[in-house]
Order: C-alpha cells, then sequence, then structure tokens
C-alpha cells in the first residue's frame, strides 16, 4: 500500500470519524445506513467476491441473526450485547449447514445462487410458521433505550457502532488478500478444478467462508433489530435486503475490499438524493419513483460502462485480490 | 466558561443568518406549522400510499384556505412530503430528515412496521405521531406517548366485524356453519387470520382451513381448488389489493359456491373492485373503515376527489380526517410546542364527522370512538350494510348460488 493511499485512508477515517459531530440528525443516520449497508454487503463480498460463492439469498444469515438475538432478548432476557455474538454463531451454523449440503451436492456458479435463495425463502416461511418467532405479527422489542440495552437516544452511537462494524469488515477483507486463506479463496474463485488439482481441499476452504461470511451477515441482523426494534419475516428473511448486499459489492466492485464501502455510498447517496429532489423540488413532486428510475439508471450505467464495479475507476486490477501464496 | 454544543451552535447560526439574511421575508410570511406525511409512494403498496397522501394534501390544503389555525393566527399547515419505499429505514431515515426541518407533527405510514420503526424514532423528539392507516394493535400498545392512531385496529374490527356476520347470519336462519380463512402471509393477515380463527367458533362457525399466501401472489387457481374441495360455507379473505381481487376472481371463474364472500379489512375491497369487476364483486362483503355515508362533507369530498380521476378509497378520508385531528388539536393547544401539542391530542374530543365515529377519546393512543363499517358490493357500488345508525341496505345473505 503506497503511502498516498495510506494517507488518504488516513483523511477518510478522520473524517468519518469527525462527520457525526458536524452534521445534523439526518445526516448522521444516512451516514450510519452507509456503513451498515458497506458493513453487510462486505459480508455477501467475502463469500460471493473473494471466493466466487455467488448468493442471492444472503438474506437467510441476516435474519438468523436478527430472529437469534431478538428471540433471546424477548422471549428470554438476555441482554442484547450478550445475544450479539450467539446470534453470530448462528449465522455460522447456518452458513455450515447451506454449506456443507450444497457444496457435498457439487453445486456451484448459478445452482449455488438459487440454492441459497431457496434457503432464504425457507427460513422466511418458517419464521412466517412457527410460534416461538410469533409468525407474521413479527418481534416488538421493547423501547429501553441505554447504550447498556444497545439501544441509543443519540444518533451519533448507532453511527459508531456501524462505522466499527465497517472497519472490521474492511480488516477482515484486507487480511483475506493478506493471507493463505484469502489466496485459497481466490484460486478456487478463478478456478474450482484447478485449485482441487493444486491440492486445496475446495469444500473445507469454502464451508470456512460461507462460515464467515454468514457470521458477519447474522451481527449485522442484530444490529438492525436494535436499531429498528422491529423485525418480521419479511423484513428480516425479504429478498430485497439480499438484492441489497448483492448490489454494493457489484456496484462498487466485488473482490475488492473497498468495493461494498464504495458501492454503498454510491447508492445511499444516489437513494437520498433522488428521494430529497422528489420532495423538494416543485417540478418533481409528482414523480414519484423518481430515486428507483435514477437508481435503475445508474445500475445500467455501472453493469454497461463498468462492469467490474466504481473501483475501477481507481485501477481495480491492482487492488482486487489475485492468487498470492496458493 | 460556556460551552456551547454542537446543536446549540447550529440552531444560533442559522437562526442569526435567517434574521440578518432575509428579515423582510420573515416578518412578510404567515406563520406555517409543518407535517411530516411519511408514505410508501414507491414499492409494492404504492398506491395506497399515494392515496393517503392525496387525502392528507387535500385536508392541508382545505384547511389553510379556510384560514389556518385560528389560534394561532391563521398558522397555515404545510405538508413535507416523505416516501417510505415500504421500508422500515427509510421511513426512520424520514423522520430524521423531517424532524431537521423542524416538523411539529408526522402522520403515516400504512404499513405497519414502518409505523411501528417511524414513531418508535418521533418519540425521541417527543414529537406526536399520528397513524392514518396501520392496523396492528402493537402500534399502541407499546406505551408510546406521542402516537395516536383515530381509527380502530386489528381487535376492534374484528370484534365488531366477527359481531356484524354472526347476527347477520343468525338472521338469515344460520346458513353459514364453516369457514375457510385465505391471507396474506405479513403482518396484517397473520394477525386478522389468527383472531379470526379464535372468533368463528364463538358464532358457530368451523375454520376448515386457514391458508397463508405470499405477496405478492400471481396465480390462485390451486388454492380456488383448494377451497372447492373443502366446501366451507365462506370465504374470509385478508390480504393486499392485488391478492384480494384476483382470488375472488379466480374463485368467481372457477364458480365456486359459497354462502358468502366476507373480509375483514380486505385491501382490495374498494370502488376500484366493484366497478371494474362488477360481475365477481356482487354480494361480496366486508368489514372496513369507511366513511359516513349520511355525512354530506364526506360525500362532497368523495365527488371532489373522483372529479380528480381519483378513487375514494380508506386511505384518502382516513388521512383527510386525521389532519383534521392534528388541526384540532393545535386550535386547542393555540401553538406548535410539542407538550402542548400531545396534550392536546391525549385530551381531544374531535369528531371526525365524515367517519361512523363517535367523539375521539384516546386511551394509551389508541382512539375508543372508532369503529368500522359492514360493506356489501351491490351492482358495482359499495352500500354500507351496518351499523343500522349509518346503514343505506340491509345485507344480501346468502348470496345467490351460481347457476
Amino acid at each position: 500500500m503506497s503511502s498516498r493511499v495510506k494517507m488518504l485512508l488516513a483523511i477518510g477515517f478522520l473524517a468519518a470519524l469527525a462527520y457525526p459531530l458536524v452534521v445534523p440528525n439526518y445526516l448522521v443516520t444516512v451516514g450510519m445506513l452507509m456503513f451498515f449497508a458497506a458493513f453487510i454487503g462486505q459480508s455477501w463480498n467475502i463469500a460471493g467476491g473473494f471466493a466466487g460463492q455467488t448468493s442471492f439469498g444472503h438474506a437467510v444469515f441476516f435474519g438468523v441473526g436478527a430472529y437469534t438475538s431478538t428471540i433471546l432478548h424477548v422471549s428470554y432476557g438476555w441482554n442484547p450485547w450478550l445475544a450479539w455474538p450467539v446470534a453470530m454463531a448462528a449465522g455460522a451454523v447456518v452458513g455450515w449447514v447451506i454449506a456443507v449440503l450444497s457444496f457435498r451436492a457439487g453445486l456451484r456458479g448459478s445452482y449455488f445462487a438459487l440454492i441459497t435463495l431457496a434457503f432464504a425463502e425457507v427460513f422466511r416461511i418458517l419464521a412466517n410458521s412457527v410460534p416461538f418467532t410469533h409468525g407474521g405479527l413479527g418481534m416488538l422489542i421493547r423501547a429501553d433505550i441505554r447504550p447498556a440495552n444497545f439501544q441509543f437516544g443519540n444518533a451519533i452511537w448507532p453511527y459508531y457502532v456501524a462505522f466499527a462494524l465497517c472497519l472490521v469488515s474492511l480488516f477482515i477483507a484486507w487480511r483475506l488478500t493478506q493471507s493463505r486463506f484469502g489466496a485459497r479463496l481466490v484460486a478456487i474463485r478463478e478456478n474450482e478444478d484447478a485449485a482441487r488439482a493444486l491440492g486445496i481441499d475446495v469444500f473445507a476452504e469454502k464451508v470456512k467462508v460461507l462460515m464467515l461470511s454468514g457470521a458477519m451477515c447474522a451481527a449485522g441482523g442484530t444490529f438492525y433489530a436494535q436499531k429498528y426494534l422491529y423485525i418480521d419475516p419479511n423484513i428480516a428473511f425479504g429478498i430485497d435486503k439480499s438484492v441489497e448486499m448483492l448490489l454494493v459489492a457489484m456496484v462498487g466492485g466485488a473482490g475488492t475490499i473497498f468495493g461494498p464501502l464504495i458501492g454503498a455510498v454510491a447508492l445511499t447517496g444516489i437513494n437520498e438524493l433522488t428521494r430529497w429532489a422528489a420532495a423538494v423540488i416543485p417540478a418533481l413532486k409528482n414523480v414519484q419513483p423518481l430515486s428507483l428510475i435514477v437508481y435503475g439508471i445508474m445500475l445500467i450505467l455501472i453493469v454497461a460502462r463498468l462492469p467490474d464495479g466504481l473501483m475501477s475507476l481507481f485501477g481495480r486490477p491492482s487492488s482486487k485480490a489475485k492468487p498470492r501464496h496458493a | 466558561m460556556t460551552i456551547v454544543s454542537r446543536r446549540t451552535f447550529l440552531a444560533g447560526s442559522t437562526a442569526l443568518a435567517s434574521t440578518i439574511g432575509a428579515p423582510a421575508i420573515v416578518g412578510a410570511q404567515t406563520p406555517s406549522v409543518k407535517v411530516g406525511l411519511i408514505h410508501p409512494v414507491t414499492g409494492f403498496v404504492a398506491y395506497n400510499g399515494q392515496q393517503n397522501r392525496l387525502g392528507a394534501t387535500m385536508a392541508i390544503e382545505d384547511l389553510n384556505k379556510a384560514g389556518g389555525i385560528k389560534s394561532m393566527g391563521g398558522a397555515k399547515l404545510e405538508a413535507l412530503l416523505g416516501d417510505s419505499q415500504s421500508k422500515v429505514e427509510v421511513g426512520v431515515s424520514e423522520v430524521e430528515k423531517m424532524n431537521e426541518a423542524g416538523v411539529a407533527a408526522y402522520i403515516g405510514c400504512f404499513q405497519s412496521p414502518v409505523g411501528i420503526a417511524a414513531s418508535q424514532a418521533a418519540s425521541k423528539y417527543n414529537t406526536p405521531f399520528l397513524i392514518d392507516v396501520g392496523a396492528s394493535d402493537l402500534i399502541v400498545t407499546r406505551g408510546l406517548k406521542n402516537t395516536f392512531r383515530l381509527k380502530p385496529g386489528f381487535g376492534v374490527c374484528v370484534d365488531q366485524g366477527i359481531g356484524a356476520l354472526g347476527a347477520m347470519n343468525s338472521a338469515a336462519g344460520g346458513p353459514a356453519k364453516t369457514a375457510v380463512i385465505v391471507h396474506e402471509s405479513g403482518e396484517f393477515g397473520t394477525g386478522t387470520a389468527k383472531l379470526l380463527s379464535g372468533k368463528l367458533p364463538t358464532i358457530g362457525i368451523e375454520v376448515k382451513e386457514v391458508i397463508p399466501h405470499d405477496n405478492p401472489t400471481r396465480n390462485f387457481d390451486n388454492i380456488a381448488l383448494r377451497i372447492r374441495s373443502l366446501q366451507p360455507d365462506l370465504v374470509m379473505m385478508s390480504n393486499y389489493q392485488n391478492e384480494y381481487v384476483l382470488l375472488a376472481r379466480t374463485l368467481y371463474q372457477q364458480k365456486v359456491n359459497l354462502a358468502g364472500f366476507y373480509s375483514l379489512l380486505g385491501g382490495g375491497f374498494n370502488y376500484k373492485f366493484a366497478k371494474e369487476m362488477p360481475d365477481v364483486s356482487q354480494y361480496m362483503m366486508d368489514t372496513n373503515h369507511w366513511f359516513n355515508p349520511k355525512s354530506a362533507r364526506a360525500q362532497a369530498l368523495k365527488k371532489r376527489v373522483e372529479a380528480g380521476g381519483n378513487l375514494f378509497t380508506y386511505e384518502v378520508y382516513l388521512s383527510y380526517s386525521v389532519v383534521e385531528l392534528l388541526a384540532d388539536a393545535l386550535e386547542h393547544a393555540g401553538s406548535a410546542d410539542k407538550e402542548k401539542l400531545l396534550a392536546a391530542l391525549t385530551a381531544s374530543t374531535y369528531k371526525a364527522d365524515m367517519l361512523p365515529y363517535a367523539a375521539t377519546k384516546f386511551v394509551n393512543g389508541q382512539n375508543e370512538g372508532g369503529r368500522p363499517a359492514t360493506l356489501q358490493v351491490i351492482k358495482g357500488d359499495i352500500k354500507v350494510v351496518g351499523p343500522e345508525d349509518v346503514a343505506e341496505l340491509k345485507p344480501v345473505f346468502p348470496k345467490p348460488k351460481f347457476k
């Protein structure tokens, strides 16, 4: 990493730290949403980008995390901070189950993507049906606004938690580019058969990465539940969450360290700007789906002109994780 | 040394800039009260959200034309428009944005999950949140002091709907002995179905099966076949617009003979359905939020809405009435101060004369004076068949069978 890049990162870090202290609460919330989207996008990126295990159903991990901590908190009186690591463990376990079942059956590529979508749907239907999730009624977390209870009265603290989560996810992604485990994942992504021929235990590596990705995504689910204090099966396991994770990574640059963060900043920014424009500019007040129209146009442009995502604008070929120690 | 906080600094500098920069403008302007309208005007329930926005903005226009809030020197209401995009996090983000803009109160959100999270977010600022549409009783059972719902919730609608069905069935000699419940699998449909399953046996109707379906569902052939095989006397539906209409049409196409279709808060039971599919909708019944057909104001509003090419759906008059409730509270409070406004809302006795409601009485934020109406489609029009004091016709029950 060049000294220029290090300096830019340090400036970015300090700017992100100072940001909530100088902007109004609404923009603090927007910043929180960006870092949160970047975090869950990175959880997808680790499996889908670095290891090439494209998933259409990452909401399954998100929902498992959200429901595990909420059930422990609401039904069994656990402190949500303590329930958080358990939720992550639950996400890892579900990742292990999905990985073992899918990879034992030899599912790859689009077949694996579809099976993850099916798992998310199965979990959504289960959450709708079983009594301990309160079915379609959803689960309400009683407001008890205390940091010790993982509930914050001031918008700044959820921002810093989301920022910290994003930093952790960036660190994990960076470590993947430096470690043998990461190199093996990249080898699997580039050519699974060749990786196997090189002696890599492809099955074990893919199981491990899905467990890691599942645990991270589940952590995002708990954060979401504690922030909004209500979850239901559609919120937790709905396909729009899976698409959101996938999009921020793909738009930013899948398989890169900063891709999900760049994608989250771009997509959240576009969404907020266009919603603001639709509400404020008189000529646009009746153009209700403006943000969705612009969002769609941006996606088309990015996919058409920048198939490797926005990171390619910053010289992606050198920043994308490559096999180094395989 | 006095420490100036970030907020104080921002507020002070904004006020200073306003005072120095535009004293003439400030002096000339009529004071206004900002009201945040948060509805899903995009997303899968966009039509409903747009109808909510239509009703609320019409009410604000009408109130302003009538002189604004008189106890506040004719202060005008100013609508800040927000789109929740049918997403919880976007709804909450709108609350934060509108709080920065200085709203005195929020109105929203059509979807219960968004309403639950958004009103929670507004409670941090002690800002009143008026629910125009949002059926879940969780909204008003959390002990929040800032949340008010004018319309009746699940519980009351189910109780009154079941009571009306029981009375009608008894009066007809008890032709309905069994029912199948079809509901959307979200919070609204599941909650209604759960309550129905418990209460139908109390009026002598056995529930043969409860059938959930997803949103969206684009084919009801299998569900219709299942219903045909179960041969119930009643089909009870609890779902949103598209699925409601599609299921009704499929049952009609397959000529499933029933004593009646009876829904509670049927999302598709509206003028659009009745007018566009008069054969399918004929004799279908629903207990739902409805206007008082004997109210001249409601009829006048209906004409205006329809003249504008829109349908007079429940979202329109519920949002319209909720804006009136807020205006009434502002009149009594004489101020947009949040504490005073909350006190005025808590003590409100506003009479929503366009709705079949008694005077408003909030208990834990829920209006105890609200009640739904029982409705039936007759030849492409919707008629109120209960409660008796507002009924236009007697119900046709059981409905004639297919030949």
